[in-house]
């Protein structure tokens, strides 16, 4: 069944390489300019003595020419992606031997097909994992400078680094598994699949994730004046310390700014609870359709 | 005497194990059975023939003969053993070309012969090889490449290398022009002289069938109408012309089909030669019947009542007479 | 090797077609004995019919003793052309006559045909009656 799985996912495998060489190009054409300013302009230096704070100018200057190749409409599409791999990777699994009919031909080798379908998700989920943190490789390396600015925290490095980009693609590959057998048919499949996908990605990122523990308050007295006009995303952040996730900055009556906010030393734990999200969400989708599988006793024609 | 028309099953006159015995096999879809009662026999190397149209059951009798749908009730023994669905040791037993021979597009031949091989507890990599390579089928084409009939021909392939001692084919030429069914026919014969296979092929159409099959097996919404050994079905049978005013109650065995002209009727009779010899009458006249007429004449009878009971024989009325009712 | 045909709209059984015309093959001279009569494979293949028809047929044609396998060679024709008796003679002269007369009454073929069935079916009834 190996080499079957294989050889069906073929094409797939190949697309999937080549997306993760393409990325690897285009990573290594830019990030040798974004290293060589960073260095240019004294970036390191700057930040080891005193966290950014001295060097405002330079800061501003680099993120200029750079976030602009990772600005927030560039995160936008690449947000999504992770979610296409998975349903373009799920739907065809089932949905597609189930439009095409060759269910028939698969299942009625010699191989039953709970087992069949056990040895198809096990070779490609397989493939996924080692491409998830293979393309959260490459984004992490492309992004060191930028992050040694900006923190791991803030979204668009938080969700293309750690766990989390392998735990969404495996989640909407599941939730496409599982369409695909309930609606047997491919488009149709993905386009259910990634709806839902999408809303819960939405809502654990700008819902959840803020919470996932409770954050921390930081309160700095102002006496010649509070300076609120700080963004979230400034760097070095209100707190002073970069990779820290600020949530909200106010003022208080009593002449304090109030930050909320989540330290950076709680990147990883984060990380592994939203991983943990979506790999549960994941288990119970493919764990439904192998149960769905097996109880179904037929399909007509 | 008649009895109400029943299903004319016969046995085979071998002792051996026969290579296919359901037992009132019966299948619900929702509310629908789409096949009940079914008890059927096809001996060991027959070329057996399931008869019956679109919606019939042959689609769901044949997929639990070969273990991909679980039945409702009743039970499938393929050559002595007990088959349960989506088990491997069912699976094993029966090779099957599905309907329209659905293949991977995206593979060569080759492809398919190493998904077979891995897919199987037993595979004939040589004959498969030997057999598309007589048939002029190169190994590195992919499959989207072959013609319909070059598609059918390495779906039966597939099947015959799986060395299963059982074959289904369902509708395997209704989906090719006439040359390439021609040829798929002509192979399947050989095929089926090169082995000691038993072979059941499911089809909606109904002329030259009597070339292929020796066991007959029809069926009409959802019920088995006639089964047995296609010579003796036919020797069983006949056509009777008799007076209009002869009742059924007076025909020797059971009322097929019976169409009334001004003043005579033809009838089509399950009896046997004593007993027409017995009952027959100097008016009557008995011809033998065809093996279409036969097949379209159980075709065509009303649906059995509840319990798969059969209806009474089917009375063909004048076309002109009144609105066809459903 | 000699080649058989098929009759799809006789109503002649197939496997009784092939032995009437290995006996008509027999009669004319067309086989004679020690004739390989094709194997199983290839009648089913050239007539594309079912293999068990033509076994069925070369096994009424070894009770008839008309041919018999040899294992491993194949079927062979036994019976030498059954020399043509005088009775039959003279009943072929009779049909000959018979022939002539009705083709000068006006009959055509089919019409002769038809006539010959009813006078066969009219006389397999006499037959079944009388037993």
């Amino acid at each position: 069944m190996i080499w079957v799985s294989w050889r069906q996912h073929r094409s797939q495998a190949i697309a999937g390489l080549s997306l993760l060489a393409a990325l690897a190009v285009f990573a290594i054409l830019v990030s040798t300019s974004m290293r060589s300013a960073f260095s240019h302009d004294g970036l390191a230096a700057c930040l080891a003595r005193s966290e950014g704070i001295s060097c405002p100018a330079a800061i501003t200057g680099f993120m200029n020419s750079f976030d602009s190749v990772v600005n927030i409409s560039f995160w936008g599409v690449l947000f999504v992606v992770p979610g296409l791999i998975g349903v373009i990777v799920g739907a065809p699994l089932l949905g597609r031997e189930l439009e095409l009919g060759t269910w028939r031909l698969a299942w009625s080798q010699t191989v039953p097909r709970t087992r069949w379908l056990a040895s198809q998700l096990a070779l490609v989920t397989a493939g996924l994992v080692l491409l998830g943190p293979a393309i959260t490789a490459v984004i992490t390396w492309y992004r060191e400078p930028m992050d040694r600015l900006t923190g791991h925290f803030i979204n668009r490095a938080y969700d293309f680094e750690g766990l989390v980009l392998t735990a969404y693609i495996l989640c909407a590959f599941g939730f496409a598994v599982l369409t695909g057998l309930l609606l047997r048919r491919t488009v149709a499949a993905m386009v259910a699949a990634f709806g839902p996908w999408l809303v819960i990605r939405l809502v654990v990122e700008f819902m959840l994730r803020p919470r996932f523990q409770a954050p921390l308050t930081l309160r700095q007295s102002c006496p010649e004046g509070c300076n609120a006009t700080m963004g979230l995303d400034a760097v070095p952040p209100q707190t002073g310390h970069i990779g820290d996730w600020v949530l909200g900055v106010s003022i208080n009556a009593g002449k304090q700014v109030v930050t909320n906010y989540q330290p950076a030393s709680r990147f990883w734990d984060f990380q592994f609870i939203e991983a943990g999200i979506f790999v549960v969400l994941t288990a119970a989708a493919l764990g439904a359709t192998i149960w769905l599988l097996h109880r179904r006793a037929g399909w007509t024609a | 005497m008649t009895e109400i028309g029943r299903p004319v099953i016969r046995q085979g006159a071998d002792g051996g194990v026969p290579a296919l015995r359901t037992d009132r096999l019966g299948r619900r879809y929702g509310k629908v059975w789409g096949l009940r009662n079914c008890t059927i026999e096809v001996p060991a190397g027959a070329v057996a023939a399931l008869v019956g149209p679109n919606g019939a059951g042959k689609t769901t009798l044949l997929q639990m003969i070969i273990g991909l749908l679980e039945p409702t009730e009743g039970q499938v023994k393929v050559f002595g053993r007990a088959s349960r669905a989506n088990t491997t040791q069912t699976l094993a037993r029966v090779g099957y070309v599905a309907q329209d021979h659905p293949l991977y597009r995206d593979f060569t031949v080759a492809d398919m012969f190493h998904l077979g091989r891995a897919m199987n507890l037993s595979w004939d990599q040589q004959l498969a090889v030997a057999r598309v390579a007589e048939l002029g089928i190169p190994l590195g084409r992919k499959v989207r490449h072959l013609s319909g009939g070059q598609q059918a021909q390495v779906s039966l392939t597939m099947a015959l290398a799986k060395k299963a001692p059982l074959l289904v084919l369902d509708e395997p030429v209704s989906s090719l022009d006439p040359v390439a069914r021609l040829e798929f026919m002509r192979d399947l014969m050989a095929a089926a002289a090169d082995s000691a296979l038993t072979f059941l092929i499911a089809s909606h159409v109904v002329a030259e069938l009597e070339r292929f099959c020796d066991w007959l097996i029809v069926l009409s919404r959802g019920h088995v109408q006639l089964a047995g050994p296609a010579d003796d079905l036919l020797g069983d049978h006949r056509l009777l012309t008799v007076p209009r005013a002869t009742a059924d109650s007076e025909l020797p065995g059971t009322v097929v089909e019976r169409i009334d002209s001004d003043r005579h009727s033809t009838v089509l009779v399950c009896t046997d030669p004593v007993q027409l010899a017995v009952q027959g009458h100097a008016g009557w006249q008995a011809d033998p019947v065809s093996f279409e007429q036969l097949v379209m004449a159980y075709l065509q009878r009303p649906a059995p009542t509840v319990d798969g009971d059969p209806g009474p024989a089917a009375q063909r009325p004048w076309p002109s007479a009144k609105a066809v009712t459903r | 090797m000699f080649r058989f045909r098929l009759d799809g709209s006789s109503g002649v059984p197939p496997y009784l077609q092939l032995v009437h015309q290995v006996r008509q093959a027999l009669l004319l001279g067309y086989l004679q004995e020690g004739d390989r009569l094709p194997t199983v494979k290839d009648v089913a293949a050239d007539l594309v019919i079912n293999p068990n028809t033509v076994v069925k047929a070369y096994r009424q044609l070894e009770h008839e003793r008309l041919a018999g396998g040899r294992p491993g060679q194949g079927t062979f024709i036994t019976a030498a052309a059954a020399p043509v008796r005088p009775e039959a003679q003279d009943l072929r002269d009779s049909l000959e006559a018979w022939l002539r007369a009705a083709n000068e009454a006006g009959l055509d073929e089919a019409a002769v045909t038809a006539l010959i069935a009813v006078a066969r079916r009219d006389l397999s009834k006499e037959r079944e009656r009388a037993r």
